[in-house]
């Protein structure tokens, strides 16, 4: 199968147009050489008009590819098209009128036979001219479609093509029948020719060549169709082709539509700087609706604003002045003024309208115009930039005239200067969401490295188990625990909390981890770490911040476990021999309170003895403080009683257990409103 | 939600704690602290009668002054802690370095001794 679109139809139509005319030449030659000698040639004239009737269609489709390959060009170009056409038909026109007047009467100015194919090379062209013409004004015509210009158009082509066969209906005579076809589509014509939507959209200079264009065009169909009309009258020539309806339907409705453009271009050229005008408004609008792309800066907006403002009201002069507490300078704040012009006219200025501080009301948000005291500039507008409350920055437009700035100016300037403010506060809680958003990002880090913090692995022997559990309120934390092996029958666990919460605890606990994983590894006591660990921590905590801590050191050989506590919440001690648990009372300051030597009469250690099935459960207070909906606190009540309620249990268990029991208490609309971490170990 | 209430009687300030003191608002008790000191006052008390909850925030602003008091002399102590808040001071020790007294005549006998 052929593509269509493969196929090059233009010059395939554009051939067969060529055939078609050489025939028609030679039919009708042929038919003239009849009528001449009263010979009956055996041609009738309907071949001639069935001829003439193919030569209009091919040259449409000539015209038709024509126009579609282009109908991306502009207006002009499109127009400067048929305007040579034009020139071309009409040379020809020309030409052949010279030649005649140089031939006078002579034989060869006399012989019907070259007459008629001159006659013949000047239909082609007036044709050609004629329907290029038509389908550029269809063109213009469709430029903003509606159903009703569509309709329209389609009556038109319709009756048209009616016209185009209404040679075989009058017999080519010049009766009533053909001026009532003639009326219907001047008529007709001319209600098209009210379609002129694309003429504002041209500019000033734009406009200017249109009307030569236009003019250029009338003079051309003008001057065929006076030449048309002289050929209708002379006598000589047997074969009248142009005494068509079809063509005479062109010829108008192509005149009436070129004199519509040309009438209305030539009334719209006074106002159309304003459509201009409105137009720029426009897109500045747009420039300065679209939202600030990344790579822009405020700058850059307030650079539009400026210069829209004076393109709106025709200033003569302007500055932008930012508020000094911006941290953004604006390159270029002059236009069209010096600094000291400038200078001049700002003290000019009310001291009332200098200040930086907004009204309470939207006043003194609008524009403002002001009467200067100045020999060459006469008014001034005030345009204040309001972004989030404060005011970003003032715009002040100067003109020569008095009052030179009117009610559209003003309302088309506060627009633009509320839609700027608009797209620097877009672009402002842009660059907050993308700041927060980092943050967030940065907070998971903190979190994984807070995580990394707590050990995965806790040290322990066979004879004894141990699990630990740890949730912070916020994204990090400063809850801490740790195991250290001293050697096969010592192990060291300590639990820890630091004062508040969130990242300033989270870096206090990584602190406590580093105090801890060096001072252990000296051997200390208990004791003796705290004290260690209270002097190294005086020197990283803030004033206001302190760690307690509760450290033990299990000796598995001889089953004791020795104990200190700084400032901690105590350790409850299940005792298996006696089915009681008991927090272990032991005096002890917190770390980071008492910043000296005298530390060391605040903390005291004491070594106990324990129990297979002895279990101790480390605390943090988040799971004493956590509160149920009337404000009672889990307390240590609870505590104490689930761990004599389950004594069997493994750590891991009575560890779920008691943060079920913790959440079960809370509820949902309680709270546990702080970080909180268990640690449970239990002797075999 | 934490209320404070700063009352002047005779030579001492008197700094009332109505409500919670945690991590969101300890910068608020902070301030007090500091524009009283700032004042110069020599006799500090905090009634903490209405006190219900104080968290590690909160105990580490009395913390953080601790010093400033001995430096400078000031009598300071509190007074009327229900038994939950007195627990928490008691059991990060801050009991052995501040004078807390379960009524107010107690605390002023209390600051003179110390």
């Amino acid at each position: 199968m052929i593509k269509t679109s493969t196929l090059p139809l233009g010059r395939i139509s554009l051939l067969l147009a060529i055939i078609v005319w050489l025939a028609l030449v030679l039919v009708d030659l042929v038919r003239i050489f009849g009528m001449i000698n009263n010979l009956d040639s055996g041609i009738s004239e309907e071949v001639t008009w069935i001829l003439e009737i193919l030569f209009f269609i091919f040259v449409y489709l000539v015209y038709r590819r024509i126009f579609w390959k282009t109908r991306q060009s502009d207006f002009l170009t499109l127009i400067w098209r048929g305007v040579s056409n034009g020139l071309f038909a009409a040379a020809a026109g020309l030409l052949t009128e010279l030649i005649y007047l140089a031939l006078g009467e002579s034989k060869i100015g006399t012989d019907p036979f070259l007459k008629n194919v001159f006659y013949h090379i000047n239909f082609a062209w007036t044709s050609a001219f004629l329907i290029s013409t038509a389908l550029l004004w269809r063109h213009l015509i469709l430029y903003q479609k509606n159903k009703q210009v569509v309709n329209q158009w389609q009556i038109f082509e319709l009756s048209m093509l009616g016209a185009l066969f209404f040679v075989f209906f009058n017999n080519n005579n010049f009766d009533y029948s053909f001026l009532f076809g003639l009326v219907i589509l001047l008529i007709i014509s001319i209600l098209l020719a009210g379609n002129l939507k694309w003429i504002p959209y041209l500019n000033f200079k734009e406009k200017w060549k249109l009307l030569l264009f236009l003019f250029l065009i009338l003079l051309c169909a003008g001057f065929l169709f006076y030449r048309v009309l002289n050929f209708g009258n002379e006598e000589r020539i047997q074969i009248n082709l142009t005494d068509n309806l079809f063509l005479m339907a062109l010829f108008g409705f192509v005149i009436a539509y070129g004199l519509f453009s040309f009438l209305v271009t030539l009334f719209n050229l006074p106002t159309s700087s304003v459509f201009e005008q409105k137009l720029t408004e426009a897109i500045n609008f747009q420039k300065l609706s679209q939202s600030i792309q990344p790579e822009e800066s405020e700058e850059q907006v307030l650079d539009i604003l400026l210069d829209s403002c004076i393109s709106a009201s025709f200033s003569d002069g302007a500055w932008i002045e930012l508020n000094p507490k911006e941290q953004f300078k604006v390159k270029n704040p002059l236009r069209f003024l010096d600094e000291s012009t400038r200078a001049e006219l700002n003290s000019l200025i009310p001291q009332v309208h200098q200040t930086w501080v907004h009204g309470s009301t939207a006043e003194l948000s609008q524009p403002q115009t002001i009467r200067l005291n100045h020999p060459n500039y006469k008014s001034a507008l005030l345009l204040p930039l309001v972004v989030n409350k404060s005011i970003l920055a003032r715009i002040v437009l100067i003109k020569e005239v008095k009052e030179g700035f009117n009610k559209e100016m003003m309302s088309i300037i506060g627009t633009f200067a509320r839609q700027a403010c608009i797209s620097v506060e877009n672009h402002r809680l842009l660059n907050q969401a993308i700041e927060n958003e980092r943050y967030q990002e940065e907070l998971k880090i903190a979190q994984r490295v807070q995580k990394a913090l707590l050990p995965l692995h806790l040290d322990h022997p066979d004879s004894f188990d141990i699990c630990a559990y740890s949730n912070t309120a916020d994204e990090v934390g400063g809850d801490y625990y740790d195991t250290y092996q001293v050697d096969e029958n010592h192990f060291v666990l300590i639990i820890g909390d630091v004062s508040g919460k969130g990242t300033s605890a989270a870096f206090h606990m990584a602190q406590m981890k580093g105090v801890f994983q060096s001072l252990i590894q000296l051997g200390l006591r208990p004791a003796e770490f705290m004290e260690k660990a209270n002097s190294a921590l005086s020197k990283c905590l803030e004033r206001n911040h302190f760690i307690t801590a509760s450290i033990f050191e299990i000796d598995v050989a001889h089953q004791t476990f020795c104990h200190a506590r700084a400032g901690h919440i105590p350790t409850l001690w299940y005792k298996a021999s006696e089915r009681t648990a008991e927090f272990i009372s032991i005096e002890g300051l917190g770390l980071g309170i008492v910043r000296n030597l005298t530390y060391k009469n605040h903390v005291h250690e004491k070594t106990f003895n324990y129990q297979p099935g002895d279990i101790l459960v480390l605390l943090t207070d988040g799971i004493l403080e956590g509160r149920n909906e009337t404000g009672e606190q889990f307390g240590y009540e609870r505590i104490k009683k689930i761990v004599e309620e389950h004594p069997q249990k493994s750590p891991i268990d009575l560890q779920q257990v008691l943060i079920d029991s913790l959440h079960l208490f809370v509820g949902g609309d309680g709270m546990i409103d702080d970080d909180y971490s268990l640690l449970v170990v239990k002797f075999k | 939600m934490l209320q404070l209430e700063k009352i002047k009687e005779e030579n001492k300030d008197i700094l009332r704690l109505i409500g919670e003191v945690d991590a969101s608002n300890s910068v608020l008790l902070d301030q007090s602290m500091q524009e009283i000191l700032e004042q110069g006052t020599t006799f500090l008390l905090i009634d903490g009668s209405q006190l219900s909850y104080i968290s590690s925030a909160g105990l580490g602003v009395f913390m953080s002054y601790l010093d400033d008091f001995s430096e400078r002399g000031i009598r300071f102590a509190i007074f009327g802690l229900n038994e939950q808040v007195s627990e928490v001071f008691k059991i990060l020790g801050l009991d052995r370095l501040i004078q807390i007294a379960p009524d107010k005549s107690t605390a002023i006998k209390l600051a003179h001794e110390s």
